[in-house]
């Protein structure tokens, strides 16, 4: 018999990371070995749960390794250790308050180890892990859950959307707001969701109906996180997705050359194999469509009826508890409800009312808010007694500037959303302020009149309508507009594509040498002739995109050449088209022309389906415009105005923007201080500009120009060329001045040769 | 360079002679340190303030705390032999210092202590107690005896075996009807011994049991007679019909009324206990089996064919295992013997 060391075996024995290695190498030697380990854990775990607060974890394993080592072989012994799961779920939502904070994050963490091992699925995990998130009164436990959970939804959402998993939960959390709306443990389902909004992990209605019930609970924090989430969680989103795309770009070709320098090795070879892989999934992901991803505002069902329950529940409300910052933003949420969907809560503007005053705190975000609530379908009666007030507690000649300031430019943002609330007698009364002594109330008023010269010019006095608005009032191309009155709409650039057309029929013609204006059956040649040739075109990259088996072979050619071949109809449109051609040669013939074709709505597309080169086209033509507008090409009234609309149709107005060039709160010391500061870099100790001038050229390794040179030089060495330099005589002075000159025009002592 | 006379006062400052006068302290080094220290209360860790000396009762209850608390062992060592002496050296009927009700629950953990004095100690502890008094808290000394016979030391595993020893002895019934008594036991012994199957694993005969099973060495080695005894002692209590279960003249004695002890208030604790009325649910391995045939019924389903495998291969090897693997199947056989297999 061999002798053995026992101490040694004993060893082993307790060893259970050893265990655990050999286990995983080979499950089925081990059996017996794990069975008893497994036999261990049964019966510590029935000491737990005889007595679990006086179970210690003393001896020599406890029972959280026991845990560990069963978690991490379970996969190995699926029948042995069936019940396992179970367990850990019995043990930490029965005893999840009274255990050992290390204990529980081991089971914590097992119960996902048995996750990523796929012993369990997401929902059963998350289904056992949300209601301990949700009542435990430990915090770090509360950190622990919150992060496994958001963990586990990303990962389960990682390769492809699993809708089921993201159902079950936003099912789960829409009945834990709906359930108890009083208590705050709601805030876990407006975390949840929102961190994954911003993720873009959950970007569909059901999320945004979560928070829609979240705003509407009767828990502060949770109506805050509710009503935040809709105010700021698609910047944040777009925020992350600008960060994270930020940091991918890698310089594939200055790897290379790295490595054509350095040692070469594998680990280099695959370094750079890896980051063309990812360059390449990177240019992958950027060539893919976008997705789309709606503003959490577009996606609510049913915004009117949000609106007003908002409204009557949390501002209208006696009762409310809100205080008056959670009022604001409720309120501000509100009127961007209103003002993005054209929305009509008439109690809204008379609830203002109140607020109007100089002495209210936060007016400007009261008056932002109600710049934002209005809207072109609002009715004038009920904003003209709002503007009204505002102009009478505001803007007068006692008011503080800006005070001044912040009512005019309150007035003028409610006008620009709807300028029938404004009456002429006021409205020439605020004008006068632009001859006012303060920058910011007359920047204000200005702001006023010119965009009153834009939308109503007839209610200015007839010195202040300037040029265009008076010439346009005479032609009679500036209307006045009534209240619903909404312009016709089109397909954008369909005018430009149309000019298009025409312009290229007549270089064609010119190069045929025939005379510039055809008659109309040539021009319907040409048409036809090119259509051919767009769809052509469109045919082909439709086959060579789709393999959809014996579909090719029906001749679709004809059926388009029935449905859109013009003979039958009368050419009326090419009749306008010749008008629009025969490029009146007076300037002013030209504009009128111009107004004509932007007056009238483009019958192109009513008349002619548009192929796929011709929608190609427009989409240039289009991008040209734009580009053209950015310019500062002239624009016309139309597009002024509609370019004044969209301003404000998407993004929020802010009490910043009221306020506008004189704060009401002058900036603190420390503020200023910041501003100043501000770009100058740190500035550690005193020395002087050029010291520190210096130091920065030195830690980037840049070298030191002559001068600098010259000024350190030892002193001593240039002892002996001062002296030489009075006894020289005046050919020696000569030739050295010459010298300096030539060496100056040569470009140094070597000259610049290369160059 | 130090010209000034300014830095040669300071240079000379250092090797400059401290006077010392007459009446007045000494100056204080220049290396001092003050260690003085301002405290609002002071607290004695180990003395007792008060004048009279502890009873034996709150003495009893010390000893017992740090028996079962104390971080060092030879201390809960000590403290169990104080504990054992002043229980042996009590008159016959005094009442003891504290109810086994709180002795037990503190002490049983020690089950599993690392220490085998401490073990040890505290079987000598244990066989003190009055077995009556064992008997209603079977169950919880049943769930630290089998932590003890699964442990991974094997010394442990010797020690949770003497401990069932002395459980049969006192209270041989409640161990094999308590809840989970019968067979999770059972199954703590097949493991222990290495007649266990896994319930998932295909025919795979496994000859490893170098490290737990009977061909362990040392002291640890002498240990699968043992077991075989052992349980061959459990199983008779939970098999065998005991010679005395029937009273000789129940019938007789009192004719007019048949079986009144059935019909008398129950003499043991919690008589119902089979009902589980309040309880969570119990599965198949946490439930009691009062009845022999229960019991009976259960061995034959789950454990009657690993057993007699077990035995016929202890039985080739001789020696002690071989006599105490006779002995085992002797009571298998005796228990099992009036068993007819009810299809289930």
């Amino acid at each position: 018999m061999v002798r053995k060391r026992v101490g040694a075996l004993e060893k082993v024995d307790a060893d259970l990371p050893n265990l655990q290695y050999k286990i995983r190498r080979d499950p089925r030697s081990y059996t017996e070995e794990f069975l008893n380990q497994y036999g261990q854990y049964q019966s510590q775990r029935d000491i737990f749960m005889a007595s679990p607060n006086t179970a210690s974890s003393s001896g020599i394993i406890s029972f959280s390794n026991l845990i560990d080592f069963v978690a991490h072989v379970s996969d190995c012994f699926p029948e042995d250790t069936a019940e396992f799961p179970e367990d850990l779920k019995t043990i930490l939502t029965l005893h999840h308050a009274e255990l050992e904070s290390e204990l529980r994050e081991k089971i914590v963490g097992s119960l996902v180890l048995l996750r990523r091992k796929e012993i369990i699925d997401s929902s059963n995990l998350l289904n056992a892990l949300f209601p301990i998130l949700v009542a435990t009164p430990s915090k770090t436990l509360r950190t622990l859950l919150f992060q496994k959970i958001l963990s586990d939804l990303r990962t389960s959402n990682a390769k492809s959307i699993n809708h089921r998993l993201n159902r079950t939960i936003q099912t789960a959390l829409f009945n834990l707001l709906t359930s108890d709306r009083t208590s705050s443990k709601g805030i876990w389902a407006v975390k949840i969701t929102r961190e994954l909004w911003k993720r873009q992990i959950w970007t569909d209605a059901k999320a945004v109906e979560i928070m829609k019930e979240a705003s509407l609970a009767d828990n502060e924090k949770v109506i805050g996180g509710g009503v935040r989430f809709f105010l700021g969680g698609d910047k944040e989103r777009e925020e992350l997705e600008d960060e994270s795309s930020d940091d991918e770009a890698i310089d594939v070709g200055k790897l290379k050359h790295q490595a054509g320098i350095n040692k070469k090795n594998k680990k280099a070879k695959r370094t750079i194999e890896d980051a063309v892989k990812k360059v390449k999934r990177n240019e992958k992901k950027k060539n893919q469509p976008h997705p789309l991803n709606f503003s959490a505002l577009h996606l609510l069902h049913d915004p009117q009826g949000f609106a007003e329950q908002l409204f009557s529940k949390h501002l209208h409300n006696g009762k409310s508890k809100l205080n008056l910052d959670q009022k604001l933003i409720v309120l501000q949420l509100v009127s961007r409800l209103v003002g993005l969907h054209k929305l009509t809560v008439i109690t809204l503007y008379s609830y203002f009312i109140k607020y109007l005053t100089p002495r209210q705190p936060q007016v400007t975000s009261f008056l932002a808010s109600l710049a934002q609530a209005t809207h072109s379908l609002v009715p004038p009666d009920a904003l003209e007694p709002l503007v009204q007030k505002i102009a009478n507690e505001f803007v007068s000649e006692a008011s503080a500037s800006e005070v001044a300031s912040a009512g005019l430019n309150a007035i003028r943002e409610i006008c620009v959303r709807q300028p029938l609330a404004m009456s002429d007698t006021l409205l020439q009364d605020l004008v006068m302020y632009r001859k006012s002594k303060d920058k910011g109330t007359m920047m204000a008023a200005k702001g006023l009149l010119s965009l009153y010269r834009e939308v109503g010019a007839d209610m200015l006095k007839k010195r202040d309508r300037g040029k265009t608005a008076t010439m346009g009032i005479k032609s009679g191309s500036i209307k006045e507009r009534r209240f619903g009155e909404e312009d016709a709409g089109g397909i954008e650039g369909l005018e430009l594509l149309e000019q298009w057309k025409a312009d290229e029929r007549k270089r064609k013609r010119a190069e045929r040498g025939l005379p510039e204006l055809g008659t109309d059956e040539e021009d319907n040649e040409d048409d036809e002739a090119e259509e051919q040739a767009g769809w052509d075109n469109w045919d082909a990259e439709s086959d060579a995109s789709d393999d959809s088996g014996g579909w090719i072979a029906v001749d679709s050619d004809d059926e388009i050449n029935i449905s859109d071949s013009d003979d039958d109809q009368p050419s009326s449109k090419k009749v306008k088209l010749d008008t629009a051609a025969k490029q009146p040669e007076t300037e002013e013939e030209k504009e009128k022309a111009d107004a004509v074709l932007e007056n009238k709505i483009s019958k192109l597309a009513t008349t002619k389906i548009l192929t796929p080169a011709d929608l190609a086209k427009l989409q240039e033509l289009r991008l040209e415009a734009s580009m053209n507008k950015a310019m500062g090409k002239n624009k016309t009234q139309a597009q002024r105005l509609k370019e004044i609309a969209d301003r404000h149709a998407d993004d929020a107005l802010t009490a910043d923007q009221i306020e506008g060039f004189s704060k009401l709160r002058k900036s603190t010391k420390e503020e200023m201080i910041a501003l100043a500061r501000e770009g100058k870099g740190e500035r550690g100790e005193h020395k002087s500009t050029q010291a520190l001038r210096r130091a920065k050229k030195d830690a980037e390794g840049k070298s030191t120009t002559n001068k600098e040179k010259a000024r350190k030089k030892n002193f001593l060495m240039t002892l002996g060329k001062a002296k030489y330099k009075q006894k020289r005589s005046l050919t020696q002075t000569r030739r050295v001045l010459k010298g300096h000159i030539e060496r100056s025009k040569r470009g140094g002592k070597r000259g610049n040769i290369g160059m | 360079m130090g010209s000034s006379a300014r830095k040669k006062k300071e240079k000379k400052k250092d090797f400059q002679k401290p006077k010392l006068r007459v009446g007045k302290t000494k100056a204080k080094a220049d290396n001092f340190t003050d260690t003085s220290f301002k405290s609002k209360s002071i607290v004695v860790n180990q003395q007792s303030l008060s004048t009279s000396a502890k009873s034996s009762s709150s003495q009893f209850a010390h000893y017992l705390s740090l028996a079962s608390s104390s971080k060092s062992d030879t201390q809960r060592r000590d403290a169990l032999a104080y504990l054992t002496t002043q229980l042996s050296s009590q008159p016959v009927n005094e009442p003891m210092p504290l109810p086994t009700a709180i002795i037990l629950p503190k002490l049983l953990p020690l089950i599993l202590d690392g220490t085998s004095s401490v073990r040890s100690q505290l079987l000598k502890f244990l066989r003190l107690l009055p077995p009556s008094d064992v008997g209603d808290r079977a169950e919880q000394s049943l769930l630290y005896t089998r932590a003890g016979m699964t442990h991974l030391a094997a010394e442990i595993r010797v020690d949770a075996l003497s401990i069932l020893e002395w459980l049969l002895e006192v209270a041989k019934d409640d161990v094999v009807t308590c809840p989970g008594g019968w067979m999770k036991t059972l199954k703590s012994f097949m493991t222990m011994m290495g007649w266990a199957t896994s319930s998932g694993s295909t025919k795979w005969t496994s000859a490893s049991k170098s490290s737990f099973g009977k061909f362990a060495f040392g002291k640890a080695g002498k240990a699968f007679p043992r077991q075989l005894l052992v349980l061959a002692q459990f199983l008779k209590a939970g098999l065998v019909e005991p010679e005395d279960s029937l009273p000789t003249s129940e019938g007789t004695a009192t004719f007019p009324i048949c079986q009144v002890g059935m019909h008398m208030i129950p003499t043991r604790s919690n008589a119902f206990a089979h009902l589980n009325l309040f309880g969570t649910s119990r599965d198949e391995d946490g439930e009691m089996y009062i009845d022999r045939e229960d019991r009976q019924r259960v061995f034959h389903k789950n454990f009657r064919a690993a057993v007699e495998e077990g035995i016929s291969t202890a039985q080739k090897e001789a020696g002690e295992a071989g006599r105490a693997a006779a002995v085992l199947s002797k009571v298998v056989r005796d228990g099992m013997a009036d068993y007819t297999d009810i299809d289930d």
